[in-house]
């Protein structure tokens, strides 16, 4: 007359649960804090690695800029037309940005300057001209992150750009534009060149720098060094130079995530050594007491097994799903900063919603079975000891 | 039914130190029997107790129980064996303080794994029979000695064993508590139950229903 599944031994396994509350209240969440952060730091890892990755991609294949005294100053726009004779070159666009402060809200926006008939370097840049009406300048279309700025502090017609010579220049606000990733350009005005070279007192016929299109990506690194031979003072700047400065400060970041994941592993290894050191004499003696009274040795380890089963399933699954909450329903308040916070107006990137269950079966073989070995193999040393010297 | 044959044990209580507990026991009991194993602390009776239990092994010698050498079975299979023949009221009882009445005399019945209307029965009827079913749900911390050891005698018969073992079962009682344990044997007993009781208890001796009482000193038995 015997079930197939021991109820008995689970509902038991609960009652030695609930009658160390507090004990096990505590490795609870110690183990969800732990399981929270971790799957946090991956959840947010992979969303922003995929946005940098995105990010990167629309970024220009290579950038020319010119060098003076270890600083950036305008560049020549005939410098263009040399570019342009170089073989595999596919096209050389000069650019007029740069950045404006403004004191207010202490932001700063990062000014852009397009042309109607020039090609366009990005695919948001190539959609956004096409909303721009070139025949009404002193016009600017902007980014999410910008508009939410304007409207907090009352700019809702036009905003007053204070020139290198102290004059105003009046510019209307426009629409605001979607971008192809959040971090790309939340914080982007885009305005007409001559706009632009009138706010930041910028010559005809300079340039902030120039974007250079490949037509073989492979060539990227050739091309640079040709740039580089030809204007040996000029800074040329690979897509994958910035690839390697986002993940620089990423790397960065992730070094402070880092020191609060030692931070709970430590609390979570000292609470497995504890177990793995032994039972208390009380649990001790409870097994002997079991033992006694006829319990085998594998009665004993299930008995444990869904003690540390109920607790660590219980705590990873509370974790995963807490983590989950915050990285994308909360946006990960604090912790985002941390990993996007050099920008005054990062603060609205959204975290795009990236589930990768290798990581999730990666934290659940890095928690959950070394619980349920902490818990058995003391109970197994113990078991496997004769009941009476248990007892005694 | 129950022999003990050339029975040694000695404990080690460290490398170098060595206890001789029993030497040379030579003992035996039949089925129904009520004996009790009388003698001062450590004399060595609960350790005899022990061994019939199957709780330990001796270190030389057999325990044979119904023909079968208990004293040779491996872990698991003692546990079977405790399970199914022995029910052992231990002298303090240990039962586990923080589970309710009926939640310590399940205990035994836990590894059968039966349907609940069975498991359900069995404790009813140890529960009616020692009187212990108005506290069924109360915690054990919460009772009397008394009470406790209703609770033990209770568990210890669930799974309805042949043979009763009882160390010490009055040392933490009264007398009253003790006279009205002394009853719960004549109920057992009457049931045809292999009952060994050690006890230094003077309550105990020359007693009606006790077939034999067997003296142990220093180890040996002195018969």
């Amino acid at each position: 007359m015997k079930n197939s599944f021991n109820l008995y031994l689970l509902e038991f396994a609960i009652n030695a649960l609930l009658r160390q509350k507090s004990k096990n209240f505590f490795i609870v969440i110690v183990f969800t804090f732990l399981t929270f952060l971790l799957t946090s730091v991956f959840y947010i890892t992979n969303s922003i690695k995929y946005e940098l990755d995105t990010t990167v991609d629309t970024l220009p294949q290579l950038i020319v800029q010119n060098m003076k005294a270890g600083r950036h100053y305008d560049i020549d726009i005939d410098t263009v037309d040399e570019i342009l004779t170089i073989e595999g070159v596919e096209d050389a666009i000069p650019r007029v940005w740069g950045y404006y402060y403004f004191k207010k809200a202490d932001v700063y926006f990062t000014l852009i300057g397009v042309e109607e008939f020039e090609n366009q370097y990005t695919k948001t840049l190539s959609n956004v001209v096409k909303k721009i009406d070139f025949e009404n300048s002193s016009y600017m279309l902007m980014g999410k992150g910008v508009k939410k700025v304007m409207h907090e502090n009352y700019y809702k017609d036009y905003f007053n750009f204070i020139k290198p010579n102290g004059t105003l220049k009046k510019i209307f606000l426009g629409k605001s534009f979607d971008t192809q990733t959040e971090l790309e350009s939340n914080d982007i005005i885009v305005m007409t060149n001559s706009d632009i070279r009138e706010i930041f007192d910028i010559e005809e016929n300079l340039a902030t720098d120039i974007v250079v299109k490949v037509s073989n990506p492979n060539e990227i690194d050739t091309i640079a060094r040709k740039i580089q031979l030809l204007y040996p003072t000029a800074r040329v700047v690979t897509n994958k130079d910035i690839k390697i400065s986002y993940q620089n400060i990423f790397n960065y970041k992730s070094g402070i995530f880092l020191t609060l994941f030692i931070i709970s592993l430590f609390t979570f290894f000292i609470i497995i050594y504890d177990k793995a050191n032994g039972l208390s004499s009380e649990e001790k003696k409870e097994i002997g007491i079991l033992k006694a009274l006829g319990w085998q040795i594998d009665d004993i380890l299930k008995e444990k097994f869904y003690e540390a089963s109920i607790i660590s399933l219980f705590s990873y699954t509370v974790g995963v799903t807490l983590a989950l909450f915050f990285v994308y329903i909360l946006q990960a308040p604090l912790l985002r900063d941390i990993f996007i916070g050099y920008s005054a107006l990062k603060p609205s990137f959204v975290l795009p919603f990236i589930i990768d269950i290798q990581t999730l079966f990666l934290i659940f073989f890095l928690t959950i079975p070394i619980y349920i070995s902490a818990t058995i193999i003391p109970s197994w040393r113990v078991a496997t000891l004769e009941a009476d010297e248990v007892i005694r | 039914m129950i022999e003990l044959k050339n029975i040694f044990k000695i404990y080690e209580t460290n490398s170098i130190e060595k206890v001789t507990a029993l030497k040379d026991i030579n003992l035996s009991f039949n089925e129904g029997e009520l004996i009790v194993l009388k003698g001062a602390s450590g004399s060595g009776k609960s350790t005899i107790l022990s061994l019939i239990a199957s709780l330990s092994k001796p270190t030389t010698g057999e325990v044979i129980v119904d023909k079968k050498k208990i004293s040779k079975l491996p872990d698991n299979f003692a546990s079977i064996y405790r399970r199914d023949n022995i029910g052992f009221i231990f002298q303090k009882y240990n039962l586990i303080t923080t589970l309710t009445v009926q939640e310590n005399i399940l205990l035994p019945l836990i590894p059968l794994n039966l349907n609940i209307s069975l498991a359900q029965k069995k404790l009813e009827r140890v529960m009616k029979m020692f009187q212990i079913e108005h506290k069924k749900d109360s915690l054990v911390k919460n009772l009397s000695g008394g009470e406790q050891q209703r609770v033990a005698i209770a568990r210890a018969n669930v799974n309805n064993p042949k043979i009763i073992i009882a160390d010490e079962p009055t040392a933490n009682l009264d007398k009253k508590l003790s006279l009205s344990f002394i009853e719960i044997i004549k109920k057992l007993k009457s049931e045809n139950k292999t009952i060994i009781i050690a006890t230094h208890d003077p309550l105990f001796f020359n007693l009606d229903i006790v077939d034999r009482e067997i003296t142990i000193s220093d180890g040996t038995a002195i018969l």
